[in-house]
């Protein structure tokens, strides 16, 4: 198999400035190393705090490391190269109102990145777009939608087909489940697990839900205060979970729950 | 005895497609120091439910009921300020956001002492103030929080989210409610403070006998302590019972479909497709008729375009004309 993404030592420090006092340099990610292959869906656990988003937007390019290297098929990243990366990487927020534009049309909004990435003309853009939208569970009239008449299921749908529309080669998704309803979050779970299939995306995502996790992902990191603390398969860290914290992460959510209650599970 | 009893509960609204009844024909008990848990995904009308309970209502909202009773009292009988003076003594509620409410410019023991009543003390000021501070203490205890000095000293934004919320329940119990409402107290919080949220809220259940309900998006959070639940969709109660019974054997639908979709089956298999319902749900200003789960749910036929009355099967209740287990109906 081929590593799509190698991360080598990339770490992260704040300047918290107070006053006209010297900044305090503040650690959100000590130096880590990992690697992903084509296909593959990586899960960032950790507590409030620990440095999950700061991984996220690392490798999505919206952070620049303060040290550190990442690797797309072997050739290195340039951190400055914003269009270099946003083409191959693509980010997917909780939020997924606040991330779209309130005010240009959804098909507008998924057009834009081919403006900038693609020659082609406006009608091989459209009939690209409305094909997206299919592949996302909408409809073409959903072209001419603003995000606020969309629900937060569709918005999110929106989001990720905006995340998809140039085929990149890897997502990343920083707690995008939470805020969705548990019926409509099913639906977007089966819908990133339809497009990696066909689509072979690498998928990295950070959440709390073990469940989750379980159920999506080949390989789990787990952070605490900025460092990487344990990283392997998802069976081996279930099985046979390193720290305490691991155990507690995968499984938190089943310990007060009557629904993994030996008698109600028979 | 139930402690609280609605029956036939709906609210009407006012909206850009004229009045919608946001709660639709609602029936829910429950019984004194029980913990009854309401489950259902967002605009299924959960907090205007509290609110309903609580007497927080708009007047231009039309409210009916067959009955809504706290106690002895038939509260939609009751006048505002009667029905605000029992909200007070014997009601209290919690929310999502604990920071949006409690005040960002007093510190937390300010705005405790200030939730504790103070008229039935005994003794003169200075005596009082001694025993409300004890009382802060001994509150601050009950919630799970060691190191209450510091902690009420401190201002709301100093605390994380968890603390937040100890502290808002706190203060709700501070004049120990009978009916405690808490709305979905633990949305967006890790799986560790989520349980110990739960933990503590029914720890003061069983101590106090303090009737809780917990309002939920999701059937994940249901804690074993809750001996009934109530699923509710776009303001219909699809589904009502003892929780183990419910969840063994659902009968309606959409209980089946969210047990489903809750990831907690053992039989799912990794990255298999997670059974769940199609389609979105409905906007307020497009409520379909009849059942309103109609154009989602995989059993609709025909006759779902009328609402199905609430029937009973073994010890749980249901409104569907197509259940999921067959149902002797002698009504
Ligand atoms: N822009 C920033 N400026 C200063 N400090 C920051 C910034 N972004 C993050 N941090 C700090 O870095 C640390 C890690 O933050 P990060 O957002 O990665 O946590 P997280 O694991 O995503 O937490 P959560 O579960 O709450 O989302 C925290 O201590 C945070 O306060
Ligand atoms: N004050 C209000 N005025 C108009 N509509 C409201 C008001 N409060 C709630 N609603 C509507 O009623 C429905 C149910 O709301 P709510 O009880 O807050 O749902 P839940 O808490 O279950 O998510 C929603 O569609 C919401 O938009
Ligand atoms: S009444 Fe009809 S639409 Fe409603 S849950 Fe039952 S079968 Fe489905
Ligand atoms: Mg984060
Ligand atoms: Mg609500």
């Amino acid at each position: 198999m081929t590593k799509v993404l190698e991360v080598v030592d990339i770490s992260k420090y704040y300047i918290h400035k107070t006053g006209w006092l010297p900044g305090k340099k503040i650690c959100a990610l000590e130096p880590i190393s990992f690697s992903l292959e084509r296909g593959e869906t990586l899960a960032i656990m950790g507590e409030t705090g620990s440095g999950k988003s700061t991984i996220a937007k690392l490798i999505a390019g919206a952070e620049v490391p303060s040290q550190g290297d990442i690797f797309l098929n072997g050739q290195r990243l340039d951190p400055h190269n914003y269009r270099q990366r946003c083409q191959h990487i693509r980010m997917i927020f909780q939020d997924a109102l606040r991330s779209l534009n309130p005010e240009t049309s959804v098909g507008a909004q998924l057009a834009e990145p081919l403006h900038f990435n693609t020659d082609w003309d406006q009608e091989k853009k459209t009939s690209h777009v409305v094909e997206t939208l299919r592949k996302v569970g909408l409809l073409p009239d959903h072209y001419n939608f603003y995000p606020h008449m969309l629900s937060s299921g569709q918005q999110q749908r929106v989001c990720i087909a905006r995340a998809i529309i140039l085929e990149p080669q890897i997502i990343v998704a920083d707690e995008a489940f939470v805020a969705l309803d548990p019926s409509i979050r099913a639906q977007i779970i089966n819908l990133m697990l339809d497009l990696q299939q066909d689509m072979g995306i690498s998928f990295i995502f950070v959440t709390h839900s073990a469940e989750i996790v379980k159920h999506i992902a080949d390989k789990i990191l787990i952070m605490h205060h900025g460092r990487l603390i344990e990283f392997g398969t998802t069976e081996a860290l279930i099985k046979n979970p390193q720290q305490e914290l691991t155990k507690n992460l995968l499984h938190a959510e089943s310990k007060h729950n009557v629904l993994t209650h030996s008698t109600i599970q028979e | 005895m139930n402690i609280l009893d609605i029956r036939n509960l709906s609210i009407e609204i006012e909206t850009s497609n004229g009045p919608v009844r946001v709660i639709d024909k609602l029936s829910l008990q429950l019984a004194e120091g029980e913990i009854h848990t309401l489950i259902g995904e967002s605009g299924s009308g959960k907090s205007l439910l509290a609110k309903a309970i609580l007497g927080f209502i708009n007047p231009r909202w039309k409210i009916t009921a067959d009955r809504l009773w706290w106690r002895q009292y038939d509260l939609l009988a009751l006048s505002r300020a009667q029905r605000r003076q029992i909200t007070g003594r014997d009601m209290a509620m919690i929310f999502q956001n604990p920071g949006t409410y409690l005040d960002p410019n007093s510190t937390v023991g300010e705005q405790l002492r200030e939730s504790i009543p103070s008229h039935d003390l005994p003794g003169n000021i200075l005596t009082r103030r001694k025993q409300i501070q004890k009382r802060a203490e001994e509150l601050m205890h009950r919630v799970g929080i060691k190191d209450h000095d510091a902690i009420l000293e401190s201002y709301p934004f100093e605390l994380s989210d968890g603390v937040a919320q100890k502290i808002s329940i706190a203060m709700a119990i501070a004049h120990r409610p009978k009916l405690l409402i808490a709305d979905e107290p633990t949305t967006a919080m890790e799986p560790n403070m989520r349980s110990q949220i739960y933990r503590l809220l029914a720890k003061l259940s069983a101590g106090d006998g303090m009737s809780i309900l917990m309002i939920t998006q999701d059937l994940t959070a249901v804690i074993p302590e809750s001996k009934r639940i109530s699923l509710v969709y776009c303001g219909q109660l699809m589904e009502t019972g003892p929780t183990e019974d419910v969840m063994r054997e659902p009968v309606q639908p959409y209980t089946g479909a969210m047990l489903s979709t809750s990831l907690f089956s053992s039989e799912t298999k990794p990255k298999s497709r997670l059974p769940t319902l199609t389609g979105a749900i409905p906007t307020l200003q497009h409520m379909p008729i009849g059942c309103r789960l109609g154009p989602r749910c995989p059993n609709a036929r025909r006759a779902c375009i009328e609402q199905p009355p609430l029937r009973s099967y073994k010890k749980h209740e249901f409104a569907c004309h197509y259940p999921l287990i067959e149902v002797d109906s002698h009504d």
